[in-house]
Parts: structure tokens; sequence; C-alpha cells
């Protein structure tokens, strides 16, 4: 089986083999998708009958990639008088540009053909092998090929078409090619997707209506984020290109929702999860603020126009509350799953004014602050009024929709990721702890936002008073009496589940901790339990599900201890969040800069090397923002007033960091840090490790007089 | 039936204000098909003012549909995403606008707060 090559745009997406062709089953993900509909599963190049072997593929961008192909059986030489160059850009459907060169000294006449076809399969029913209920049909419309499904109203069709002069069928498109000696012959294919409805005219793709400009123009949408984002110098080569594989890997993730044309927040993964998650955009767009806020400011404002504001348990909605996951295919459309959009998940609405906060103290863009008001309201009530299922003055969920929708609404979502010590599962309602400090977060961040931007003082106080509150009782309920950390939830009898994970690590970022709890928490976090010598395990060693590369059950997340090092430096524990950076960033360089989603939780000193859980996507939002946060949190960047704080703890072996040109209320600044925090010392990362800079360290921060 | 979205339509004039659209201005029109006839509600809005009138002007957005769903959607027995998703409900022009208003048209079902929890902070500050 060839490997797969991706090539994407916001939710449209194209995976071929690497000779460019798609063959897909049902079962299989291969085709053009967009909103989550398959709009090809067969496109199959052939030559006199035959199909083509790939020389070469380039994945040019994220949004195109060139195959090289000559004709001919798999035999080692290839001495073809024939090549194909198959070049593919996507957006709208995609443009595939073909071109045959003829290396003979003779003519050659050819018969050339685009077999096409196609399922309409939704993206549920490519994970689930489920059968469609509607009907297909093909149509010829002058030299333009039609594809189309149809159920009730709901219609979709693929449109191919050529510049060249092609014979078309309803399978395909044919061209009779004469090829002149050392000639050529080249012609371009559209594939257009449509799905407005009936009697309204299908869209038009990007590509058909100009063709030649739509590449440039996404190059350039690429240039110009590179170019917008800090600048950063480091004599670790490794991190320079982590973080530029960073840059490159978020502008893909870009997805543009249908309401705010032109604005762009993070979609989860790619390619299967393109599209607006609550949780995810907001973890990624808190990871990416120092580094661009325009992917916050459009994930506040799509996720308001998405919230919840009604009962329906259909979807888990309730007033308030922010969305879990959006959906536009064929099930979500007939009711067959609940993603229209669908709002099961916990953690997603305290996080929104968490974000809200974070993004003012950025940009001092109070006006959406002030626009976002009766959204950030209707979040904070949704704790009180819809989320304290037991009534107990806590967080916790238990799904309404049985059949469709989500078990676990936290992070870790997994069936087996909440468990005692023992093992056990408890029932529901479940009341996991970082719940618990992300809402006294919303609360506390609610309370500024009320007293310094809405002005509204006597709701300020109640907020805090209710934090107050929210935080004694936690650091009493919560805390696990002989092993000396916070409970992992609280299950439905409010008995502590009493699990060690990497949960406690969200808690220091939330503040809900104790200062005299945190030492205790962090001497969990840094021990062998819980770090692995690369990062903090979601589960630590010796529980009962602990599983080295279990899921959420000891697999080690990057997006988890990015945070969890933003909650070491928020108690003051900058050595160890430094250490924290240290090993998801050398880990970083045996992925060539992608983190994946989790790696396996063996210890360092074991593997050598992390070792990859397999996961259908990469790269992860919230994985590709991990270094974005983790070099925040080593520079210490901190937004006060209008100023920037830099406090740089970085590890031994990194002689000098600069970040230049770091956007914000402030203008632009630039931050610099030396290496001084002593670190393990293993592995391959790091190599001028231990060479300690002469004049040590000089936190510094310069501000920039010109604007760009 | 067309009593649902005549009230609703009438009820938003009446208010003449909402909140949860003050971010927004501009102008929408409802195509209604009823039969042979197709009624038209147009909505102009300015920073959260709403004005409705019962007739047919050019708008920046406009949502088709026949008055039986929008009654449905209206009064909570269908979800206006999964029919815009199958075809039964259409829109034009700047959808943001109709995305934003379309919130309005959830709120106005009467659900019961048989779900609304004790609320814990509020009753104890």
């Amino acid at each position: 089986m060839s490997s797969d090559v991706k090539i994407l745009d916001g939710n449209t997406f194209v995976v071929s083999d690497n000779a460019g062709d798609i063959d897909a089953s049902l079962t299989d993900p291969t085709g053009l998708f967009s909103f989550d509909t398959r709009f090809l599963s067969k496109w199959v190049l052939t030559i006199d009958g035959r199909r083509l072997n790939p020389l070469s593929v380039d994945d040019l961008q994220y949004f195109e990639a060139r195959f090289f192909l000559v004709p001919g059986t798999g035999t080692v030489y290839v001495d073809a008088k024939l090549s194909v160059i198959r070049q593919r850009a996507v957006g709208g459907g995609f443009h595939e540009e073909l071109t045959i060169l003829n290396h003979d000294d003779k003519a050659v006449d050819l018969d050339v053909r685009i077999e096409a076809g196609c399922d309409f399969a939704d993206l549920f029913e490519v994970k689930d092998a489920l059968k469609k209920s509607g009907d297909y049909f093909q149509r010829i419309d002058g030299d333009r090929l039609v594809l189309g499904y149809r159920r009730e109203t709901f219609e979709r069709e693929t449109w191919i078409s050529a510049t060249a002069p092609a014979t078309v069928d309803e399978h395909g498109l044919t061209f009779a090619v004469t090829i002149a000696p050392h000639g050529s012959w080249t012609t371009d294919l559209h594939v257009a997707t449509g799905m407005d409805a009936p009697g309204q005219g299908v869209a038009h793709p990007k590509y058909e209506r100009n063709a030649k400009k739509a590449r440039p123009n996404m190059a350039r949408s690429l240039d110009k984020w590179l170019d917008e984002a800090p600048r950063l110098e480091c004599d670790w080569g490794s991190l320079k290109a982590t973080y530029q594989r960073s840059l490159v890997d978020l502008a893909a993730l870009r997805f543009s929702p249908v309401a705010l044309p032109g604005h762009y927040l993070p979609a989860a993964g790619l390619p299967w999860f393109m599209t607006m998650f609550g949780r995810d955009s907001i973890f990624t767009s808190l990871q990416a603020l120092p580094f661009s806020a325009e992917l916050a400011a459009t994930t506040l404002t799509a996720l308001a126009l998405w919230q919840g504001s009604q009962i329906d348990d259909f979807r888990d909605e309730d007033p308030g509350r922010i969305l879990h996951e959006q959906r536009f295919g064929e099930m979500t459309a007939f009711e067959e799953r609940p993603h229209s959009p669908y709002y099961g998940c916990a953690d997603a609405t305290p996080l929104y004014v968490v974000l809200l906060d974070e993004y003012e103290r950025w940009t001092g863009d109070t006006r959406r602050v002030r626009v976002l008001e009766a959204t950030a309201r209707a979040a904070l009530d949704w704790i009180d009024d819809y989320a304290d299922l037991q009534g107990n003055g806590y967080i916790s969920y238990k799904r309404r929709n049985e059949k469709t929708g989500l078990e676990n609404q936290c992070w870790k979502d997994s069936w087996d990721s909440i468990s005692y010590r023992d093992g056990r599962l408890p029932g529901f309602p479940r009341a996991t702890c970082e719940l618990q400090g992300y809402a006294y977060d919303a609360k506390m961040r609610g309370a500024r936002l009320a007293r310094e931007v809405w002005k509204d003082l006597a709701y300020a106080e109640r907020l805090e008073k209710q934090a107050a509150d929210l935080k004694r009782r936690f650091n009493r309920d919560f805390w696990v009496q002989d092993g000396e950390y916070f409970a992992l939830a609280l299950d439905a009898d409010g008995g502590q589940v009493d699990a060690l994970a990497s949960n406690i690590g969200h808690l220091l970022w939330s503040g809900i901790v104790d200062k005299n709890k945190a030492r205790k928490v962090v001497r969990h976090l840094m021990g062998t339990r819980l770090y692995s010598g690369w990062g903090v395990r979601t589960l630590a060693e010796g529980e009962g599900r602990y599983n080295p590369i279990g899921y959420h059950v000891g697999t080690i997340w990057p997006y988890d201890n990015s945070f969890i090092a933003w909650g070491l430096r928020r108690y003051g524990f900058k050595e160890e969040a430094a250490r924290i950076a240290a090993g998801i960033l050398d880990a970083a360089e045996f992925f060539e800069g992608r983190l994946p989603e989790a790696f396996g939780g063996y210890p360092r000193e074991l593997t050598k090397y992390p070792v990859q859980y397999p996961t259908a996507c990469s790269p992860q939002a919230w994985s590709t923002g991990a270094p974005l946060l983790l070099l925040r949190t080593m520079l210490g960047l901190e937004p006060i007033g209008d100023h920037l704080v830099v406090d740089p703890a970085l590890p031994q072996g990194i002689g000098h960091l600069e970040l230049l040109d770091i956007p914000g209320r402030w203008g632009h600044i630039d931050a610099f840090g030396r290496g001084t925090v002593d670190v393990a010392r293993m592995g391959r990362g790091r190599k001028q490790l231990g060479v300690l800079p002469a004049d040590a360290v000089r936190p510094t921060a310069r501000p920039r007089e010109h604007k760009h | 039936m067309a009593d649902v979205t005549r009230q609703f339509f009438e009820g938003l004039a009446a208010k003449g204000h909402e909140p949860l659209l003050e971010s927004f201005t501009g102008t929408l029109r409802f195509d209604l098909r009823d039969g042979e006839r197709t009624e038209h509600w147009y909505v102009v809005l300015t920073r959260g003012d709403i004005v409705v009138a019962h007739d047919d002007g050019d708008a920046e957005a406009v949502m088709g549909t026949d008055l039986a769903t929008f009654d449905a959607i209206l009064s909570g027995e269908m979800n206006a995403m999964a029919a815009l998703l199958r075809g039964v409900v259409t829109m034009h022009g700047r959808s943001i606008l109709l995305l934003a208003f379309q919130r309005l048209f959830r709120g106005s079902v009467g659900a019961g707060d048989e779900l609304r929890t004790a609320g814990y902070s509020r009753e104890r500050s």
C-alpha cells in the first residue's frame, strides 16, 4: 500500500496515494473531502488503459503537491519514453495541472483517461462503515461531468471539467492526445464541490472562477502569516526548526468559519478534525496568543455566535454553554449525529472566559470584550445554573444524549481515563478536578473584566466571593490526605476518585491551589511516578490503569505539559517549568519539530527516544501550539497593564534565545534569555548542553520603537 | 400555525432591542413560502435595535424556507442548522447576520427550567 499524500485548505482536503490517485472503498479514508463530506472517492489516471508509477512526490506547501510519474510496471529501472506530472492545489475542490512529456523522437498517440466517481460519504460513515440511504446520479452538462447524491432535499454535487477537449461520459473524461517528438501536452482539471440547496445553484469553487490566482493568494497568506509572527533567534538549531514547523502547521490548521469569511481560528487537527472544537480552539488560541492574537479573536467571536440558548438533550445543549464540535455532513443534517453543533463538553464554557481575559491582557482590545459581555456573563451563569449537576458547588458532567453523546466531557475523553487508584471506574456524574480549576479561574478573570471593562463592581465582587468560596471548598474536598495531592475527580457520591494524574498540573495553571499545597503538587509532578524525563504522564506509574502507551492513562501529551509548565510558572516554580520545556522540546527534535498528539510514557533512560503513539491526525492543533506556549513560559512572558514582563528561566544548553517583535498592547517588544537552569542531560537533545555562558542570566525586555 | 411566526416577529418589534445583537447592524429578510404565496418579514437591525416590517425590501441577508418549517424551528421542533444542511432552509448574503439572529429563534422556545441546577454559588453569595 502506497503512503498517503494529504493537502488541504480549511476543511477541504485531498488524501491520495503517492501517484495522485484516489480509489477508495467506503471505509478508506482517502478522497476529496469538504464540509465533512467526500466529494470524490475515485480519481484514477490511466494512459492507454494502464495506471502510472510514482517516481517522486513533492509536498510543495500544505495546500499543494506535485507527483512525478512514469508508465510501466514495477520494474526497478525505468526507461520510459513518457513522463507525467500532476500538480494539484486544493481550495473549494481542487485544481490539477496534468502534463505529459514525450521524450521520444517520434510523435505519440495516447489514450489519456481520468476515471471519476463518488460515494458522498459523511466523515462519520467513513469512520463507522455506515450505509447510505439516498440516491446517486450522474449528468453530463456540455463538457462537464456532474456527480451527484440526493436524499430528500439534501443534495451534494461534484463538477468535473478540463481545459483540453475531452470526451465526457458518466464515469470520467477521456482525452485523445497526440504529442509531437520531444513535445508536451497539458490540461487543467477542475473539480468543484457544490452543496447549495436545490434550485439555488451549486457554489462555484475558487479555482473555477480564478484558476491561476488561487495558489499565489494562498502562498501570500502563508508568507504574511510567517512574516507577522515574532522572530526566534537561538543557538539551539532544533528549537528554531520546531518553532518554524509550528508556525507553518498552525497556518495549515487555520479554519475560516462560514459566518466569518477572511477570519481564522485554529481547527483541532489535520485533516479529520478541520472544524471548530470549543476546547481545542480555545487551548490552541491561548498557546498562540503571544504570537498571533487573531486566532483568539476569531475563536471568541465564532464560539459566541453558537453559544447555547436552549435546553436540547440530543445536543447536550444548555443556555450559555460553549459548543464542543460542529459538523456539516449528511448524518448531522438528518440528525443522526448531534453535531449541529454538539455541546457535550464541560470545560469549554469556563475556558471561554479565561481566553477572553487573557486575550484582553495581551491585546488591550476592550471593544471586543464589551461586545462579548453578554456571552461571557451567560457562560459564567452556566457554571452555576447548569453545570452543578450534583448541587454541591462543583462542575460535573453526565451526558443526556445516551446514544451518540460523549461520555467523558473533559479533555481526557476516552472511556477509561478517569479511574480510582485500583483501576475501578466511577459512575456519572463525574466532577473532574481541572474543571473546578477552570471555573475558579473563569470567575477571577470574569471579575477582572467586570471591574475594568464592564464597570460592574457589584458583579466583580460577587464573582470574587464565589471564587474564594470555591477555592476553599476545593482545597478541602479534593485533597487526598494520604497521598498529598488533589483527587482526579469526585464521584457521584462525592467520594474522591483518587488516582494521581497530570490534571493536578492544570490546577496550578488555574490558580486554585492553596499556596501551602503547591510545593507538594509540584513534588508529584516532577517525581518519577509522573515525570518520565520527557514530560509529565497523563496517569502516574503504579496506578491500576497505568499503561505507558494508554491514550489517557500513561502517555505524555505535549499540550498537557505546556499548560503544566504555565502552571508551574504561575506558582513561581521557574526551574521546574524549564525542565518540562526542555524535555518536551528535546522530544520535538526526534519528531522533526512536529510534536505528536501524545507519545509513550516510558522512562527516558529506558527508551532514549520518545515512542510515538499511533494517531490518525497530524499535526494536531494543541500539540502544534505546545512549543509556542513553552517559549512563553521559558521567557516568563506576562502582560502586566500596558507592559510585557520578561522573566526568563531557560534550560542550560540554550546559550541565548531571543524572541523578537512580540506583538501586543505595548506595540512590539523583544525578549532575551540565557540558559541557566540545570536540567537532565540525556539523549541527543541540545548538543551544546552544559556550556554555561560566562555572563550568566540577564533578563531583558526592550520596547521597539517601530511598528510593522 | 402561522401564528407562531407572526408572534415571533411582532414580539421582536414590540421589544425593539436585543442585547445579544448589539454588535450587529444590517438588514435581514425572511421569505416564507405558504402554498402559492410567500410571506415576507423584513428586519432592520442597528446595534441591537430592531425594527420589523411585514414587506419585501432589499436585504443584506435573506433566509428562505416554507412557513411550516419556520414555525417548527421557532417552536423548537426543528433545528435550524440541520435544516440548513438538509437544504430545507436556504441562506444568502451576509450569513453572519442570520447566524447571529438565529439565536433568537431558539431563545423563543418556552423551555422548561427543570434542568437548571441549584445555583450553589448564587444562593450562598
